[in-house]
């Protein structure tokens, strides 16, 4: 992917200053509270994609119903688009996709999408039209007219994804928009996303999806525990020097070649060895000088995701040697 | 106004296709049963039967649909969060309740005024009488007061925070509100102050629905039913709808979707 350069200069289509949410629940003798956002500062770009990315409840999905005011904050603010996510202007423009889309079941895809395509303004041919272009994209036209609860999950997620795009969104706002989808449907929507980029809209992700993360957003974002932890391009975190494992192949005859590597963490196995980056450089000439066949070295983990447990502070899980390895 | 009126059709489709229709025809059915069994056993003017059966089962059937309307869509709406998608949309959340109270009683209408149809049909048919013009006034009460209930119920709706609780307190402001006589009487009572400024208070919160009870007249010589009588029902039924929804209008606007 080309790495886009961070335009700080750029508007802010999200701004949020102070934003903390405290959950009360339980019975009045029994109170449980729970932070679930502690003042999160945080400005999203306009034409760029923003991930957002933390473990189960780090509060993500809290954070975007406060900027869609389906809650209201405990402390701070959010400015959306320039204005207040209250003014019907500003809701225009958004595209928001729940984490579990949920619909009557009564209708047809193709009713739900005529009907979210009618708030937003269009009637008529218009509308149809519209519908129809929606129901490509999303590779729904042969479903379109079955009802709802015939639905299976990703075709839900589906018809979710398209209601929040049929409005023509500046800004759109995705709670996990991959969960449900099957391997093509998931390259699909990535495609969708990264083509709405290049037009010019704003992306907003929540997402666990590593692969997502670094094929589609510009930034990302680490929130933890309620606290957002670190914030930065995803070109600064390609190129960064957080150390990731290697596997390095060699032919199977030369096994006894990789014993006694004499680096800390080395795992042999069958047809190759996996080391730190830490130490690849050195492996690999130490290899070299045994006159080893070196056959191949391939990262096992993402830049993004040593990046991600970096930053929630769970390193150790990375430098654990792992079943599986080839 | 047009997505007012585009939630109202969503409403509407909505709850037609959750077979709601399907209590209608119950209620339908159970009536032309029970007219034939009363009209066989001929207590009374047969004609007079079908007419008070008739609007009973209106007003009956048209309560039934409101409170099983409103114990689906809390469900799907508000349990299951459907309502996330529509708050997100270029859409006020006054918008939103007008549009499915509107919903909500095109249904209603559909129901009583299917019932009235019945009725009118076993009358003119079955019975070989005329239909007295009382009658169609009577519909009407009917139909104002089911807006009032319809408005009232979708706003506990949106206070509420459980299923049971929109349909009890929905079921109970029924019960109550044609209680309201009895409260009435109870005022010109002696007895102690805080007791009286507590049922004042029962008396003016509460939709008085005995002022939609037109049928219990139907053959009350003294009725008088005027231009000002009209004017009065639907001043109070309007406005009381109106201050009913901007309660939930306030509360929706304030409400969180957790
Ligand atoms: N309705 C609620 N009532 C009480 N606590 C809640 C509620 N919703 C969320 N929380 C709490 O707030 C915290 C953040 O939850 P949130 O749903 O924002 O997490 P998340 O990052 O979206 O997680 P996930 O990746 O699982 O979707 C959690 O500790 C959760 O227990
Ligand atoms: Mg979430």
């Amino acid at each position: 992917m080309e790495p886009t350069a961070v335009m700080t200069d750029s508007p802010c289509a999200i701004q949020i200053r102070g934003l903390s949410k405290t959950y009360k629940t339980g019975f009045w003798f029994t109170p449980k509270v729970t932070h679930a956002l502690k003042g999160v500062h945080l400005d999203i770009y306009e034409n760029q994609a923003f991930g957002l990315m933390g473990l189960n409840g780090a509060g993500k999905t809290t954070l975007i119903k406060l900027v869609l005011a389906l809650l209201r904050p405990t402390a701070g603010s959010v400015m959306v688009l320039g204005g207040s996510i209250a003014q019907r202007s500003v809701r225009q423009q958004i595209g928001y996709l729940p984490e579990l889309p949920y619909f009557s079941k009564q209708h047809t895809g193709r009713e739900l999408l005529e009907y979210f395509g009618s708030l937003h303004g269009f009637s008529g041919s218009t509308l149809q039209h519209r519908v129809d272009e929606i129901l490509e994209l999303i590779r729904m036209r042969s479903a379109a007219g079955l009802k709802v609860s015939g639905y299976s999950k990703g075709m839900l997620q589906r018809i979710g994804i398209g209601q929040a795009l049929i409005g023509k969104p500046k800004l759109l706002i995705c709670d996990e928009p991959m969960s449900g989808l099957d391997p093509v449907g998931y390259k699909e929507m990535r495609d969708i996303f990264i083509d709405l980029k290049k037009a010019g809209t704003t992306l907003f992700l929540n997402t666990h999806i590593l692969d997502e993360v670094e094929r589609v957003c510009d930034r990302i974002g680490i929130l933890h525990e309620g606290s957002l932890k670190e914030v930065a391009p995803i070109s600064k975190i390609l190129e960064s020097s957080v150390p990731v494992d290697y596997w390095i192949d060699v032919d199977s005859g030369e096994a006894p070649k990789l014993s006694g590597i004499p680096f800390q963490e080395a795992v042999q196995k069958n047809g190759g060895v996996q080391v730190s980056g830490l130490v690849l450089a050195e492996t690999l000439s130490l290899l070299t000088s045994r006159k080893a066949q070196v056959k191949g070295v391939r990262p096992l983990s993402s830049q993004v995701e040593a990046y991600f447990l970096n930053a929630i502070g769970a390193q150790a899980h990375l430098n654990r040697p792992r079943m599986g390895t080839p | 106004m047009r997505r007012i009126l585009a939630v109202t059709t969503f409403t509407f489709r909505e709850l037609l296709r959750s077979r709601l229709l399907f209590v209608w025809l119950i209620s339908v059915i159970v009536l032309c049963g029970l007219d034939f069994l009363l009209s066989i056993l001929s207590f009374g003017s047969i004609l007079q039967i079908f007419m008070d059966l008739g609007l009973a089962g209106m007003e009956i059937s048209g309560l039934l649909v409101l409170l099983l309307g409103l114990a689906v869509t809390y469900t799907t709406e508000m349990d299951q969060k459907a309502i996330f998608l529509h708050l997100a949309k270029p859409l006020t959340r006054g918008e939103y309740l007008l549009g499915r109270i509107l919903g909500f009683f095109l249904v209603n209408c559909l129901v009583v005024l299917g019932m009235g149809l019945v009725v009118v049909g076993l009358v003119i048919f079955l019975g070989g009488g005329t239909v007295p013009a009382l009658f169609y006034d009577c519909v009407v009460f009917i139909l104002l007061e089911m807006f009032v209930l319809t408005t009232l119920g979708l706003t506990y709706q949106m206070i509420a925070t459980s299923m049971v609780g929109v349909v009890l307190y929905t079921f109970f402001t029924v019960f109550l509100g044609h209680c309201i006589g009895e409260v009435q009487w109870l005022l010109n009572q002696e007895m102690s102050h805080w007791i009286k400024v507590l049922l004042r208070m029962v008396y003016y919160i509460l939709p008085n629905l005995e002022a939609f009870n037109l049928k219990d007249r139907l053959y009350d010589p003294n009725l008088v039913l005027g231009w000002a009588q009209w004017q009065d029902i639907l001043l109070y039924a309007f406005s009381y709808s109106f201050v009913v929804f901007l309660i939930g209008w306030i509360n929706l606007e304030k409400r969180e979707f957790r």
